[in-house]
């Protein structure tokens, strides 16, 4: 390919299979099948940055160049769709609000502590959601309390820690929340405010990295909302065993609302709430709540 | 909490199910238990457990009987999921379940049967079309669709013509999931009754015949939303299983029907609103067809979808300048993968006004935006491109996107492109700047090149030695042989390149030192020099490189070998005894057209990665004569990997052939 040509090479069907088991054993994400056409159109801006020819060369690049472990970031990043908005189901929401805050008020009360984690953040409005929440209901005012958003890709890591967000991502904002927690940012966008900043940090993690895992603390609850979608049964169970030990005991897991823990066997309980369906690490026997931090 | 009970009691029966040894003896009997909890989880974990049972046919048979159980619904389905998950063991039993005089166990059986899908149901499922009890015939249907082949799909389409409408539903639907239309005055026959309708445009839009468009754009006419949606859905359906080259007709037909409704463009973007996935393909289909531009907004946001991305960048760039001045005033609104579409888009809308716009974007777009932002800049034929061009030569990231955008547009504002790139040299902005300047400059530019060369800083000097090559071949030979003594290895590295591009007769002497270079990306770079430039003499050096643990290092050696025509039965032997799969491939790819490489290829199909596999057939089948053909019919037959699998029955059939 010469370097001024703006012409795209084809991904084969044998590349796309090799790229695809590439990333999925690095961070189990699953590119399906019929996802070629993505795959080649997201990665051919990196086989352009790095003057490679065709895919094939790729691949090779991400087997043995000395850069190959960025690269490899790169790519996922490529591939991984970014897609959320600010108060995004809220339905589930309102339970959460309704239903679980209150619980967890009680159980924490003594220690006023409150941690929650929102595992794939994306670009940081569901973290950013969750304090809004949080300070929205005045319950934890002078707590501790820190809302944990990871993910793994450091490019919309590096979004959310601007915290600055155009109309589309708060199509589901109302006027008055926009009022509350927003300034203008200029050019149509606007900034979260310093007070919901403050509650909020971020922190770089591969779902199914156990060992990069143990630096998340011990959380109260986890949302973990269309990021499943992402991977295949195997990976979900280990995302799940990993979400399952950063919980307190009795501590909640929040899912996406087309997604479930069927099939997965996982050493979680349903809990009924009366807006919604939500996930509880069982508790231990003779501990309360707060323990086993 | 009322609302959040306790389940303590629940907690330990779950423990002690999941924690149960299935040789344990009893242990079919505690968990057939467990599918009859009251709680879902110690259902489900029974339920999982059930698969690990060391005889999954006794497993199949005791949970049948729990099937039978009336009353006991939670048990019944938790019997039905372990039933699914066995696999093949559940089969011969479910069969036999079809016969039961139970009408709720057949049905059972149906949909289970459906659930695994698989092939050696169909006939039994066939004959279970013959049943009594109307919901046990649907549900038949039902799997029929699911599990597939001839026979599956001729009972459904002969169910086409049955009174009770539900059955003429679910084989219709089942007929859609096996892409298996029937006759097209079949399909429009049923396009007349509501109940049907829907369903019917999905399988309408499996018939590659313009009359079926026709009748799809019928459809597209009427006042109802729901038959709107349902024939978008057919017609996206229809364009994605269409060849390219029927794209056109499609598009005419639909352009010409779309034309006679003024409301057309609005219709079209509450389409592109719908909750189904194939009405908004069909709407995007519809969109590029029409041309309206107003509807680039949407149209962007449909890439929200994934799948839709090669039918929203197709519509896009149908909608022409105007589309592209609609999405550039509109960036800021976007969603992330819309406004990643849009940019993709606009490289092929964009016009000399759109440089304001595109500069603007610059300012605020994530980073692996920006590089579309930048080939479209490239792609605006204006000078007013060229400034913010240059500017981004000294951005490492978009250095080398810069300079292919400053590339192309010199192609249409070279004075000014040139006039920059020298001042950037100048000014000293960055060495990505010397390869563009090269490249629009040509010759006059060599005297400055020469200079580079000789520069201070290693990048600088790398880079004028490959760019002095791309113009004057003598003189590229000339830095390029001081490259390769020089002390920074990006430089020897830039001078092997350089000199693999540009050969003649001292080429494979001069690389010699580069192969023995201490610094492995030297190394490289010359061995794929010595490939490129044809230095047979090198082979023997390139040889020993075969057998080396730096699997980058033994491919290149292999790649060069064979380019160089010295890929002997010695090479390909040691690069297939490779612990590297890649080395192994590139065994195969040199050696494809001889005898060595098809005995290798014959030696390979049993190899333990799919991919090597792969490779083999494919030598194979390019190269492989008649007393091939039972080796590789035989691993046909063994092959448990699909594409794989593929490659092995083209070579078959191509072996078959000779």
């Amino acid at each position: 390919m010469s370097r001024f040509d703006d012409s795209r090479p084809e991904m084969t069907v044998e590349e796309f299979r090799l790229l695809r088991d590439h990333v999925y054993s690095h961070c189990g994400i699953l590119v399906h099948e019929d996802m070629k056409f993505v795959m080649e159109r997201r990665l051919w801006p990196r086989l352009e940055a790095l003057g490679l020819a065709d895919f094939g060369a790729y691949h090779r690049y991400l087997r043995y160049d000395p850069q190959r472990h960025a690269e490899l970031e790169a790519a996922v990043e490529s591939l991984t769709t970014h897609e959320t908005y600010f108060f995004r189901e809220p339905s589930q929401l309102k339970a959460f609000c309704d239903e679980l805050l209150p619980v967890l008020e009680k159980r924490n009360g003594r220690l006023k502590r409150l941690r929650l984690w929102s595992a794939g953040c994306s670009s940081g409005e569901e973290a950013y959601t969750l304090a809004m929440l949080l300070k929205d209901s005045h319950r934890f005012d002078d707590w501790d309390v820190e809302v944990y958003g990871t993910d793994i890709s450091r490019r919309v890591l590096a979004l959310a820690r601007r915290a600055e967000y155009g109309p589309s991502a708060l199509r589901a904002t109302s006027a008055d929340l926009l009022e509350r927690f927003f300034v203008p940012a200029g050019n149509n966008r606007v900034r979260v405010r310093d007070e919901v900043r403050s509650w909020v940090s971020f922190g770089h993690h591969n779902l199914l990295d156990e060992t990069g895992s143990q630096l998340v603390p011990r959380m109260d609850a986890v949302f973990c909302r269309n990021v499943m979608i992402y991977f295949d049964q195997a990976a979900r169970r280990r995302v799940l065993r990993i979400v399952r030990d950063r919980l307190v005991p009795g501590g909640y897991l929040l899912l996406g609302h087309s997604e479930n823990l069927l099939n997965l066997g996982a050493d979680f309980e349903l809990v009924h709430l009366r807006g919604d369906l939500v996930y509880r690490r069982p508790e231990l026997p003779g501990l309360t709540g707060g323990e086993g931090r | 909490m009322n609302h959040l009970p306790e389940f303590p009691a629940e907690e330990e029966r779950y423990r002690a199910l999941h924690e149960l040894d299935p040789r344990m003896p009893g242990a079919l009997e505690v968990l057939v238990l467990g599918l009859h909890d009251e709680s879902w989880r110690v259902r489900h974990i029974a339920a999982e457990a059930l698969k690990r049972l060391p005889s999954p046919r006794e497993v199949a048979e005791r949970l049948i009987c729990v099937l039978g159980e009336r009353g006991e619904t939670g048990a019944r389905n938790a019997a039905a999921e372990a039933l699914a998950g066995l696999g093949g063991a559940s089969l011969g039993p479910l069969v036999r379940l079809l016969a039961h005089p139970d009408p709720d166990q057949r049905k059972f059986a149906a949909d289970i049967l459906g659930q695994l899908g698989q092939r050696t149901a169909e006939l039994p499922l066939v004959q279970a079309l013959e049943d009594a009890d109307l919901n046990v015939r649907v549900a038949v249907s039902e799997a029929l669709g699911r599990v597939g082949g001839e026979h599956a799909a001729r009972a459904l389409e002969a169910l086409l013509e049955d009174p009770e409408p539900l059955l003429r539903l679910s084989a219709l639907e089942g007929l859609a999931l096996l892409r298996c239309p029937p006759p097209l005055s079949v399909v429009v026959a049923l396009l007349g009754d509501m109940r049907l309708q829907r369903s019917a445009f999905r399988v309408l839009g499996l018939v590659p015949q313009v009359a079926a468009t026709e009748r799809i754009c019928q459809g597209l006419a009427s006042p109802l939303r729901s038959v709107r949606e349902a024939a978008l859905g057919g017609l996206g359906t229809q364009t994605a299983l269409a060849e390219p080259v029927r794209r056109g007709e499609i598009e005419a037909v639909v352009r010409a029907a779309l034309r006679r409704l003024p409301d057309a463009a609005e219709r079209l973007a509450q389409a592109l609103e719908a909750d189904d996935v194939t009405v908004r393909a069909g709407a995007l289909v519809a969109v590029a067809a029409l041309g309206e531009a107003s509807l680039a907004v949407p149209v962007a946001e449909a890439a929200r979808e994934d799948r839709l991305l090669r039918e929203v960048l197709n519509t896009l760039c149908r909608l022409g300048p105007e589309g592209g001045r609609a999405l550039l005033a509109r960036m800021p609104d976007l969603s992330l993968p819309a406004r990643a579409a849009a940019v993709e888009a606009l490289v092929d809308l964009v016009d000399p006004s759109s440089v304001t716009a595109l500069c603007a974007l610059l300012e605020w777009a994530e980073e692996d935006l920006r590089a579309g932002v930048v080939r479209a800049l490239g792609r605006t034929r204006s000078p007013e491109a060229v400034p913010p061009l240059v500017d981004l030569l000294v951005d490492p990231a978009l250095a080398g996107v810069a300079t292919r955008a400053l590339g192309v547009l010199a192609g249409s504002a070279r004075p000014a492109v040139l006039a920059a790139l020298e001042e950037a040299v100048e000014n000293r902005a960055t060495p990505a700047a010397v390869a563009a300047l090269a490249r629009v400059g040509g010759a006059p530019a060599l005297p400055a090149l020469r200079r580079l060369a000789r520069d201070v800083e290693p990048p600088w000097r790398a880079a004028a030695v490959e760019a002095a090559g791309e113009v004057d071949g003598a003189v590229g030979r000339e830095l390029s042989r001081a490259a390769l003594a020089d002390e920074a290895v990006p430089v020897r590295a830039a001078g092997a390149r350089a000199m693999g591009r540009l050969g003649g007769p001292e080429a494979g002497a001069l690389l010699l030192p580069a192969l023995h270079d201490e610094d492995v990306s030297v190394r490289l770079a010359a061995v794929q020099a010595v490939g490129e430039c044809g230095a047979v003499e090198r082979a023997t050096e390139l040889e020993t490189l075969v057998r080396h643990p730096d699997g980058a290092l033994a491919v290149a050696a292999v790649r060069a070998l064979a380019r160089l025509g010295a890929a002997s039965p010695h090479v390909l032997r040691e690069a297939a005894g490779h612990p590297d799969a890649e080395v192994v491939k590139a065994a195969l790819s040199a050696g494809a057209v001889s005898e060595e490489g098809v005995a290798l290829a014959l030696a390979l199909l049993g190899h333990a990665r799919w991919d090597v596999r792969a490779a083999a057939a494919r030598v194979l089948g390019d190269s492989g004569g008649p007393e091939c053909l039972g080796a590789a019919r035989q691993a046909l037959e063994a092959e448990p990997d699909a594409l794989a699998r593929q490659t092995l029955s083209d070579a078959v059939e191509r072996l078959s052939r000779r």
